[in-house]
């Protein structure tokens, strides 16, 4: 190999380095250890009305930030739907986040999308910078108490199974916090 | 080596064993996220040479970290015999049947995908492996790829049936960057080196007014370097912009630029167009006839030096609620390109894909 | 080494400093432009394969963006 070809490979390690060096992606699944307070989110939902996370203090509330362009979003909505109507007299509320940075996009895609459980806009994108997604879509499972108990980065069977697991786990804890 | 090449029926099964391998691993799932490409590409050039090419591509995760893809095609070559000057009338009409079948899955930031390729058609059989491992750096915003490939591949010569060996192997480096939300830039480094019979045993040259078929070094190292572009425009318009040189050890270099543009109508419709330009030297050996003893010799047209430009237009056409009787996100994708070469060379290229997700 | 090589090389560092410098950290949420099939390189993997088979069919040159299969007997 010639001077230049192993000049251009250097090149590329090198900047393979600086990259290794900030680190990567890293999905996180199941009991995130976080147990933070949840940050509040205002956000108007499709009639223009705020909705507030902390007016749901007490229930146990399923944050799912998704946007149109994000094909396991789409996988995800009917199962969001099937999860809102068997847990909502449990006391389980689910909100959709968008983060569609062109409403028309969103609208475009909830036409084609029954869903049965709130949706609100986010296009400039505070709530999920608050939430610091790490992945799309993102979900966050808040406990009755107002702290993130779980989250999860991306959609399939396994996630869905987590889902409910953990949301009945949490339905479970009374409304001032945990079980001892 | 006197071995008759029974490249049709076994390749036709092995790639059928392949085909069905790949329809018994779908599985029921209500989330898995499977794709059929059904895609029908036509090709007529000036030397009479028409190709017919349908082809299948199944794409299938089994979990948000592991999945196949598999394809199956056919090139259904007819020509003239005369279509290139010299040419032998056993080559002119021709099919090619090939499977692909590749495997990934992910390991935390890295990718891992290993495949396979099977080629069979008259006097060509062709083997291919292929190894490629990712990394995602930079939350998702920079990634490093690198593959190997390597290919037993295996003309055959006639009248004598001889069959002759070539071994490729292939590797390369990619650096993909994003830039701002609006722009994405790749740079990728390939090297190849082919070894063994590298003559065209179609294509026949005069040497001394003598018709015969050429005879080529037995190794080629190639390398390209090539950076690439996307970026997002207003109004709903994308601009793709690519060039690649390439040199190799015949003495070919060439310099490839291709620029695209393309405008979304309706989220639905998309129209594009795009140019290529292509310029590149001859093989050291190449001369249109030869007079004397030279040591190596080709009628190959592709070693000459030459330029073309390839102007194209496409379509693609998504509507959300489903194309006919098709699921929702299908899409249709058309393509018409006219190739045309300084050496009064011409082609027509049509492609036509339809992508179903189901 | 002849000058176009050499400006090649000097384009290719001069591209690899930009990258490597100009990391602007887009976020996952933001990726709604870099999605659209037309940000996407090879998208349309059947299409790419097959630009990679006719042409190095018919010009000198092959490979640079990606692996290559086994080639064919292609006249």
């Amino acid at each position: 190999m010639n001077r230049m070809t192993s000049g251009l490979m250097a090149l590329i390690t090198g900047a393979l380095l600086v990259g290794a060096g900030s680190g990567g992606l890293r999905a996180a699944t199941g009991p995130a250890g976080l147990d933070r307070p949840a940050p509040d989110l205002r956000l108007p939902a499709k009639d223009g009305t705020q909705v507030s996370l902390s007016d749901y203090r007490g229930k146990v509330v399923l944050v799912d930030f998704w946007a149109s362009w994000c094909a396991p979003c789409r996988q995800s909505f009917p199962a969001l739907s099937d999860l809102a109507d068997d847990f909502r007299a449990r006391g389980l509320s689910v909100i959709g986040v968008n983060l569609d940075e062109q409403r028309k996009d969103a609208d475009a895609f909830l036409v084609g999308q029954p869903h049965s459980f709130e949706v609100v806009f986010d296009p400039s994108g505070k709530g999920a910078k608050a939430f610091d997604l790490k992945g799309m879509p993102s979900s966050f499972l808040i406990g009755r108490d107002g702290t993130i108990r779980f989250v999860h980065v991306g959609y399939s069977d396994k996630v869905l199974e987590a889902y409910r697991r953990e949301i009945a786990q949490l339905l479970s804890e009374p409304a001032g916090g945990r079980n001892p | 080596m006197r071995v008759q090449v029974e490249a049709s029926r076994t390749g036709k099964v092995l790639v059928g064993a392949l085909a069905a391998a790949a329809a018994t691993l779908i599985a029921a799932s209500n989330w898995a996220d499977n794709i059929l490409t059904f895609g029908l590409h036509g090709f007529q050039d000036s030397r009479t040479v028409t190709v017919l090419s349908p082809v299948v591509d199944l794409d299938k995760d089994f979990t948000d970290r592991s999945g196949l893809k598999a394809r199956f095609g056919v090139d259904a070559v007819t020509a003239a015999s005369d279509s290139c000057a010299r040419c032998h009338p056993d080559g002119a009409n021709n099919q090619r049947t090939y499977g692909d079948f590749s495997y990934r899955r992910k390991y935390g930031d890295y990718r891992l995908e290993l495949g396979g390729e099977i080629s069979r058609e008259n006097f060509y059989a062709a083997d291919t492996v292929t190894a490629s491992l990712s990394r995602d750096l930079n939350n998702g915003n920079t990634t490093i790829a690198g593959g190997y490939s390597f290919s037993s591949n295996r003309p055959q010569l006639h009248p004598t049936q001889t069959v002759e060996q070539q071994y490729a192997q292939d590797v390369y480096v990619t650096l993909t960057q994003t830039l701002s939300k609006n722009t994405i830039v790749q740079m990728t480094y390939d090297f190849s080196r082919i070894s063994g019979y590298q003559s065209n045993p179609f294509l026949r040259t005069s040497v001394n007014d003598i018709l015969v078929v050429g005879n080529a070094p037995d190794l080629r190292n190639r390398q390209a370097i090539a950076l690439r572009l996307r970026q997002a425009l207003p109004a709903d318009t994308y601009l793709e912009a690519d060039y690649r040189r390439y040199w190799d050890t015949w003495s070919v270099s060439s310099n490839t630029m291709s620029v695209a543009l393309s405008h979304y109508f309706r989220p639905s419709f998309m129209l594009g167009g795009s140019y290529r330009w292509y310029s590149q030297t001859g093989a050291f050996f190449y001369q249109p006839s030869y007079t004397g003893d030279p040591q190596y010799y080709t009628a190959d047209y592709r070693l000459a030096p030459f330029s073309s430009g390839l102007y194209g237009v496409r379509i693609s056409y998504a509507p959300a609620d489903g194309l006919l009787f098709f699921p929702k996100h299908t899409a249709l994708d058309l393509r018409y390109e006219r190739y045309i070469a300084s050496t009064n060379f011409e082609a027509a290229i049509f492609s036509g894909g339809l992508r179903v997700p189901f | 080494m002849k000058r176009p090589a050499r400006i090649a090389i000097a384009l290719l560092m001069a591209a690899t400093g930009l990258l490597t410098g100009a990391c602007a950290t887009v976020q996952p949420w933001e990726r709604g432009k870099l999605s659209n099939p037309c940000m996407v390189f090879d998208a349309n993997g059947q299409l790419v394969a097959y630009d990679n088979h006719w042409q190095p069919s018919r010009e000198g040159s092959a490979g640079g963006f990606g692996a290559q299969g086994g080639g064919c007997g292609c006249k």
